[in-house]
């Protein structure tokens, strides 16, 4: 079956950003139940920067979904999964902007600057508020299960294309 | 009635020298201790929330003038609980064996207009280290104000030992920043 593919601008930022956020997903899981150390503080830090690189992958891939027009969806699928498809991968697109914009939020309101790779210094969104810092700790961390929720649909989904409807949606994102 | 208002006049009396003596000479809401540090790099920022100020000031008379500050080092606010609670422990401040950060001017003197410098010694942790603090004297909102800021090395008064020593990953140097409003 020949079909129309992702080009492949589209493929490679796909593929990054997912092995970007199982990075910071994985790393931030790990952290967060660390004594407090050097060692922490460097993991924290790299975290953070995962995150920035994330964070302006994903408006950059946006960008460019908006500009360039996805490969159609499988002929067979009825509408109401078309839509719900669409759903999906809109609460993933907005979740892969709010998940680093919370943990900028959190370290802003911890008073903790983020400075990218050392380098760049990002500016504080809020002013220094412990309270305000352990509530956009909280808001991280859900969305981040909320976000672990939407991939394994998003996986499961492609698997039943590839494996049950057998129309080789997989295909799409290959280089 | 006379008996009265001579125990309201007594009462207000007795309030009043109670306030005159624990007087700060510092009007607390005006007044900051605010520090700035730097860990992996990325700055930090932190204050201390209850501090004291014994503080007689005139720029006329600056050999009659010194001041005392007083931190309670364990009114510090930072980034978490869980930093806190390590800056407040033994590697840091050891807040149980050293509650106060205390610092006692020896000489002040003028540097032109509303600048001045003020000679002192600064005791943090059972350390003791001379230092000179350059402040500016004004008038905020009415109200008299001296406010300045210094470089503190943490490493001169063994704050951060063991494993918290090095310092790539919590900077030797902490800018802190000083706001005293002076009662009238």
């Amino acid at each position: 079956m020949n079909q129309e593919k992702y080009n492949p601008t589209a493929i490679t930022l796909h593929w990054l950003v997912a092995l970007l956020i199982a990075i910071a997903f994985s790393v931030g899981h790990y952290m967060a139940d660390l004594e407090l150390s050097p060692w922490k503080l460097k993991v924290f830090a790299w975290h953070k920067w995962v995150g920035v690189t994330i964070f302006v992958l994903v408006l950059f891939r946006m960008l460019w979904r908006a500009s360039h027009t996805p490969p159609a969806l499988p002929a067979g699928m009825s509408k109401l999964m078309k839509n719900l498809s669409g759903l999906a991968h809109m609460a993933i697109y907005l979740l892969m902007l709010a998940i680093p914009l919370t943990g900028w939020l959190h370290s802003s309101a911890a008073g903790v600057t983020v400075v990218y790779f050392n380098v760049l210094t990002l500016p504080d969104l809020v002013g220094k508020d412990k309270a305000l810092s352990s509530l956009f700790k909280e808001i991280h961390e859900s969305l981040n299960w909320a976000l672990l929720g939407l991939v394994i649909l998003h996986v499961a989904a492609a698997l039943k294309h590839q494996l049950v409807d057998k129309d080789n949606l997989l295909n799409r994102m290959r280089w | 009635m006379k008996y009265i208002i001579l125990s309201v006049v007594l009462v207000l009396a007795a309030l009043w020298s109670l306030g005159e003596a624990t007087a700060s000479g510092i009007i607390s809401d005006k007044s900051s201790i605010t520090f700035v540090g730097k860990q992996m790099g990325a700055p930090v920022e932190g204050r201390f929330t209850r501090f004291d100020a014994d503080i007689v000031f005139t720029p006329a008379k600056l050999a009659q003038s010194h001041a005392r500050v007083s931190i309670d080092l364990s009114s510090i606010d930072l980034a978490s609980d869980e930093s806190e609670s390590e800056i407040k422990g033994k590697s840091w401040f050891n807040v149980a064996a050293f509650p106060k950060a205390i610092f006692e001017s020896t000489a002040f003197r003028a540097l032109g207009g509303e600048r001045f410098e003020v000679s002192g010694r600064l005791s943090i942790k059972g350390i003791t280290r001379d230092l000179v603090v350059p402040m500016q004297f004004h008038t905020v909102a009415g109200v008299q104000t001296a406010e300045g800021s210094l470089e503190l090395h943490r490493s001169d008064f063994k704050v951060g030992e063991g494993v918290w020593a090095d310092p790539d990953s919590v900077a030797e140097a902490v800018q802190v920043r000083f706001k005293m409003a002076l009662k009238p």
